[in-house]
């Protein structure tokens, strides 16, 4: 039979019909909107094998264990290893996104690594009388930081600096042990040691925290003495009186000057005579209030000698530590300053007086510009947390020496230095094989336990050979000491006690929040800028009566100026920052201006 | 979604906070925008304007220094179980409850844009992409790939971290579990969480942390008098903390009272 | 030189002074679309809104101009309906100022969602629960009612006339307006009052939450009343306006007078309504919620006063000063009363979007303030100046005043 054109019109036009019928065209409609959900710009996750890596971090000595779940061997999210004996799976805001870090927009990576390799050993040819190369090691104990003291024992005179503490290295606190804590102000539970065992290790002290501002542990305090800013000492003097039972003089005048009770006072001496071992800290560490742990009868008990982590013996010729104060000022004509790594900050006004007058070289190795890269003559960039391999000495708050890693999740770019064997060519020695060494030179003793976190499995040190065991720490594991066969009474370091900053006249005393801020994932946006929970570095915060003082307002620019300089900062009123004193968060920017002076003024700009 | 399946038992996922045990620290904020791919802050963000799908706020006692004492609370969204208001307003059913966990999802790729959700929540958890989401260069690589990153224009929040939920189903299915029972997982804030003061679990559960808190005496949920149906339950022991989980206290009028 | 575009029998001014008044109202436009752009381009942080602030000057200013644009609908079914024959001299007028309303809102609305290619998903999807859904769909039909209106006023234009064709289809388009006029009113009753209830159901804002009957809370009836009361008020200020600025007696005095007392009476049963709403919700609704209402007024700036003025100086007073004949019968009295009922729903509208989101909900929130950025006050301003310009040039060339033919020749 034959179609004819009318067939074909009845054929599309029932065609038509049924198809209106059918989903197919409503479907079609709805998956127009699939234009606007997928807009360009958007990135698309990469989807992969899933797995598992393991490493430490070491964005602070605490060094907690941590588990990245990988995509296509990329880390993706980081999360804490649950069985670990001391971290107990706990990660701080910071590690939590430590796998931002290689994307940090402020990365270098790039530097004049030759022209400083060039100007280095200039330099040292140059060393004169009194003349001296000197590294500026932010956080001593590691691996590198024996590379650096081997390497400065070839050279004359030369100084290993590192920033001043009396807890951390052969001194360390053992948190359990404590059955009251009295802290000036160091934040026990948020970021001064290792935030899961200070958790763990909370249901077993009374803590008591003597600070302006209540601060994070404050909050979870069983007691907050609100003290005025410049008072700790005072406090401490009076409870050393009360402790040694001697005349209550010292009892008046830390009243007044506390803005405290003599009651109150006399509480907390009470309180830590009756419940020894009493643990005093401070966030400072002044010798005269750490000195109230003599009395306290935490001395052996919640404060320990801690062995160090075994080094090979081909190693013990090393430069010793040396204080900054004690070098002589005008006397370094090449620093090295190593801050790949977060670690206390040195002001550079310290720092500065020690360098020679004419053209000193200064080497800074650091992941990011902002720190000691704005004053030295090379910045040489140096792999950032997960692409780094490392070595985290241990936290001050672990009684015994641990050893581990922090292993290369990601490749490292190809610029990139590393500052140990940087210095090490300087020194003609070498130490590409100084993590491997030191590894063995632990396996080698016999001692401790090793905890392997892919298996959360433990297994003594003895039972497992060298080869293995450095295997082992590479794929995510901890060595942790055995405890040693006798209990040496520590001696706290004295140190020497900075001048106290000429009465000023200056209206705001200067208080700083949370720990030395890290470096951390622009994410962190979320608790610095997309809420007011912590302080960011460029805001200060005032009473809101400020407002009326000083004329600022919330969310307004201020000048916050000081003697030694000025730093412009946004200005946030908080009703709990006591009338009369500015709250700046701790990092390089505001720790260099407030090094000398605690006074301050505010200016609205 | 779940069918007509009768069989399903349902679960009602819920948290208990202890405000107690709450330090402000802030992890569970970064472990939520890491899990669900939030975008950091665009430089001209406040906390206004951001994304915060949980958010941790200071409250204090009202009294001046040195009688200040403050405590920290996580506020995300409660998924209401009760005439959800956001369920109830928006005008595309990009919001629905979903029978089989109680959890209020939220539907990115369908939402308009209108901020009416965002208005009507009492407890302020909703947030919308005033920007286009931007990662620094290279970072993109982090992203997780079980949960879709939005685009600008549209609102989101808390779904109880469901690319977990998800995962746990496929892996309880790769287990040979029966499809009706309801799964155990962690969402990314309690997971992180160093004081443990959020727990996670099922309401249905007797047996779970959420479903005890919920019978304690000493529990409370933010604004009861709405009777939202709320499924996180705080907890404190101090009678200053309860209260302000109430209506607001007339703060002084004329200042604004500031906090977190 | 566009003389046989105007209707025979009365006066426009010459074609260069036209342009010299349409210029400066294109130029506002321009600047206003401008702002629109970059809103719809750069995307909505361009707007001083944020997460508390989720709605501003837009939609305080949508529900505002829809409030005002009421006067078409209202104005038809007084007419049309209720065969009010002297509003036929303004009927035109409302219907053009409907129109101007309701699409600038409509505009604005498609620039202040994030997503606005995905408008259509409401209809695709609509949320039978949802008062927004209601709104958008009410919404459209309406404009497309009032674009429907709005045609034979076109057609009738002197030139266009003469298309027979035109002239065809606007005579049977004219047979259809009762239908037209009713289903105006059908929707609108229902838009104005969603309105409304877009605020009402919020039980999580015990600020706005209003009980009601059945699933309509109280503020779908006080809208709806609002509504009709100001919009024979708006056509009477626009009215004297458009007298006042081309110098003409357009509708004769009794048509005011007319307009006023019917603003007048609906405006008194709103007064009465609302006081009965309000102390409803300060003694039950919102204590069962937990928020003392005392509470919300004392955050400044928004204290008691601004309750009393929104009920009393701008709600009651203008509606005993239109029921008096006495003051009725004095333009400089009736325009006052008319313009301050307006700025009494504006208000009203003001307290409901923006004092609604100001107000904490959780005891630790603050009390938030918001200021519109350029862009939005732009984009508003482009719809003044739309408005300005459609209805210049609609006055110019088509007859929205029947009766000024014939005032003109009275005058004379």
């Amino acid at each position: 039979m034959k179609s004819t054109r009318r067939d074909l019109f009845k054929f599309t036009g029932g065609a038509a019909v049924g198809a209106l019928l059918s989903p197919a065209p409503w479907r079609l409609v709805t998956d127009t909107a699939l234009w606007s959900e997928t807009w360009p710009g958007v990135p698309r996750p990469a989807t992969g094998e899933i797995g598992a890596k393991y490493t430490n971090c070491s964005m602070c000595p605490a060094g907690c264990a941590v588990r990245a779940r990988t995509v296509n061997g990329q880390p993706v999210a980081l999360m804490g290893v649950a069985e670990h004996p001391f971290s107990h799976g706990v990660l701080c805001p910071f590690g939590l996104a430590g796998h931002h870090l290689p994307y940090h927009p402020a990365r270098l990576k790039q530097g004049p690594v030759a022209e400083a390799k060039a100007a280095a050993m200039e330099a040292l040819a140059k060393c004169g009388k009194g003349e001296r190369a000197a590294v500026l090691d932010l956080r001593p104990g590691r691996t590198a930081s024996w590379t650096y003291r081997r390497a400065l024992a070839q050279w004359t005179d030369a100084a290993y600096l590192a920033p001043p503490r009396t807890l951390g290295g052969v001194v360390a606190v053992n948190l359990a042990a404590a059955k009251i804590v009295l802290s000036f102000g160091a934040p026990v539970l948020d970021g001064w040691g290792t935030l899961g065992n200070a958790i763990a290790a909370r249901d077993g002290f009374r803590l008591i925290q003597a600070e302006t501002v209540e601060s994070r542990t404050a909050v979870l305090a069983d007691v907050w003495l609100p003290i005025r800013p410049g008072s700790e000492v005072a406090l401490a003097r009076a409870i050393a009186g009360l402790l040694r039972k001697e005349d209550n003089s010292s009892l008046q005048a830390a009243a007044s000057q506390t803005g405290l009770r003599e009651e109150q006072i006399v509480e907390v001496a009470r309180e830590l005579a009756a419940n020894r071992p009493a643990l005093v800290l401070d966030s400072q560490e002044r010798s005269e209030i750490l000195a109230l742990n003599q009395l306290t009868g935490s001395l052996g008990r919640a404060i320990v000698t801690r062995r160090e982590t075994p080094v090979p013996d081909s190693w013990k010729k090393a430069a010793a530590e040396t204080e900054l104060d004690a070098v002589a000022d005008r006397s370094i004509r090449l620093l090295l300053i190593d801050e790949s790594v977060p670690g206390a900050y040195v002001p550079w006004s310290a720092i500065e007086r020690k360098l020679v007058a004419d053209n000193p070289v200064v080497v800074a190795f650091a992941w990011s510009r902002g720190g000691y890269g704005r004053h030295a003559r090379f910045v040489l960039p140096t792999a950032v947390y997960p692409e780094g391999v490392d070595d985290i000495p241990p936290a001050v708050d672990s009684p015994l020496a641990m050893f581990r890693l922090s292993n290369a999740l990601v490749p490292a770019p190809a610029g990139v230095v590393n500052p140990a064997e940087f210095v090490a060519g300087l020194a003609g020695i070498s130490a590409s094989d100084a993590l491997r060494e030191r590894s063995d030179a632990i396996a080698k003793t016999g001692r401790g336990t090793l905890f392997t976190y892919a298996d959360a499995k433990s297994a003594r040190a003895k039972d497992v050979k060298p080869d293995d065991f450095w295997k082992a720490l590479n794929q995510g594991a901890c060595w942790m000491d055995d405890p040693p066969p006798r209990t040496e009474i520590p001696k706290l370091a004295s140190r020497r006690a900075t001048a106290p900053a000429a009465a000023d006249d200056l209206p705001f005393a200067v208080v700083m929040a949370d720990a030395y801020a890290l470096p951390c994932s622009p994410i962190l946006s979320k608790v610095y800028q997309e809420s007011n929970l912590r302080l960011a570095a460029n805001r200060a915060a005032l009473h809101p009566s400020a407002a009326g003082d000083c004329g600022v307002k919330d969310g307004c620019r201020a000048m916050i100026e000081t003697r030694s300089g000025k730093l412009e900062v946004l200005v946030t009123l908080d009703a709990a920052v006591p009338k009369g004193v500015v709250q700046l968060a701790a990092a390089a920017s505001t720790l260099e201006l407030f090094a000398s002076s605690a006074r301050a003024k505010v200016v609205r700009i | 979604m779940i069918g007509p399946n009768k069989n399903i038992r349902a679960a009602r996922y819920g948290m208990t906070i202890d405000v107690d045990r709450c330090s402000g620290c802030g992890a569970c904020m970064v472990a939520c925008a890491v899990e669900n791919n939030v975008p950091p802050a665009n430089p001209k963000a406040t906390d206004r304007t951001g994304l915060t799908w949980i958010r941790v706020y200071k409250i204090d006692n009202g009294l001046p220094y040195p009688e200040t004492r403050s405590a920290f609370v996580p506020v995300l969204c409660q998924h209401c179980g009760n005439e959800t208001p956001c369920v109830h307003v928006c005008p595309q059913q990009a919001v629905e409850v979903d029978p089989a966990t109680g959890v209020v999802g939220e539907m990115p790729q369908r939402c308009l844009g209108c901020r009416y959700c965002v208005a009507a929540c009492p407890y302020h958890a909703r947030y919308f992409n005033w920007w286009d989401p931007k990662w620094p260069a290279g970072m993109e690589k982090t992203l997780n790939p079980d949960v879709t990153p939005r685009m600008r224009g549209v609102v989101e929040k808390c779904n109880f971290c469901h690319g977990r939920w998800h995962a746990a189903k496929q892996q309880a299915a790769a287990d040979g579990k029966p499809d009706t029972e309801p799964v155990e997982y962690t969402p990314a804030c309690a997971e992180a969480c160093p004081t443990k003061a959020i727990r996670f679990g099922d309401l249905n559960d007797p047996a779970s942390e959420p479903a005890q808190a919920a019978k304690n005496g000493e529990s409370f949920r933010l604004l009861e008098k709405l009777d939202t149906g709320s499924k996180i339950y705080y907890r404190s022991k101090r009678e200053w903390v309860r209260q302000i989980a109430n209506a607001p206290h007339p703060a002084a009028s004329g200042k604004e009272s500031f906090h977190g | 030189m566009d003389k046989e575009f105007i209707a025979r029998g009365v006066k426009r001014c010459s074609t260069g002074k036209f342009l010299l008044w349409i210029v400066p109202w294109a130029a506002l436009l321009a600047f206003g679309l401008y702002a629109a752009a970059l809103v719809l381009v750069k995307g909505l942080n361009q707007t001083n809104m944020d997460n508390r602030f989720a709605f501003g000057l837009w939609i305080f200013l949508d529900l505002t101009v829809i409030a005002l644009g009421a006067g078409a609908f209202f104005t038809g079914f007084l007419l049309y309906i209720l065969k009010i024959g002297e509003l036929r001299a303004v009927i035109n007028s409302a219907v053009v100022i409907g129109l101007v309303c309701y699409s600038g809102a409509v505009c604005v609305l498609a620039v202040d969602v994030g997503q606005p290619l995905r408008a259509w998903f409401t209809f695709w999807y609509p949320n039978v629960h949802s008062m927004l859904t209601e709104v958008t769909f009410c919404i459209s039909c309406y404009l497309t009612v009032l674009a429907i209106e709005y045609v034979p006023i076109v057609l009738k234009n002197r030139k266009l006339r003469e298309v027979p064709s035109f002239l065809v289809f606007e005579f049977e388009l004219h047979k259809l307006i009762y239908v037209l006029a009713g289903v105006g009113t059908f929707l609108s009753f229902f838009h104005q009052g969603s309105l409304g209830g877009l605020y009402g159901v919020l039980r999580g804002r015990p600020f706005a939450f209003r009980e009601g009957l059945a699933v309509w809370p109280s503020t779908f009836f006080l809208f709806i009343l609002s509504a009709a009361a100001v919009g024979p008020s708006f056509v009477l200020l626009t009215t004297w306006l458009v007298e006042k600025i081309s110098r003409k007696k357009l509708v004769k005095p009794e048509v005011f007078g007319l307009l006023g007392r019917i603003s007048g009476l609906l405006l008194s049963v709103y007064v009465i309504a609302k006081t009965v709403d309000t102390l409803i919700w300060i003694n039950r609704t919102s204590p069962e919620s937990g928020f003392p209402a005392a509470q919300y007024y004392s955050w400044q700036p928004f204290g008691t006063w601004i309750l009393f003025a929104e009920i009393g100086l701008l709600g009651l007073v203008p509606a005993l000063m239109l029921l008096s004949p006495k003051l009725r019968a004095h333009t400089g009295w009736l325009v006052a009363a008319a313009a301050m009922a307006c700025c009494g729903v504006a208000l009203n509208r003001f307290v409901m979007t923006v004092q609604t989101l100001a107000l904490p909900t959780l005891a630790f929130d603050r009390y938030l303030s918001y200021f519109p950025s350029w862009q939005e006050v732009g984009t508003f301003l482009a719809v003044v100046a739309f408005g300005v310009l459609v209805y210049s040039v609609s006055f110019r060339y088509f007859q929205l005043f029947p009766s000024e033919r014939e005032l003109k020749m009275q005058v004379k």
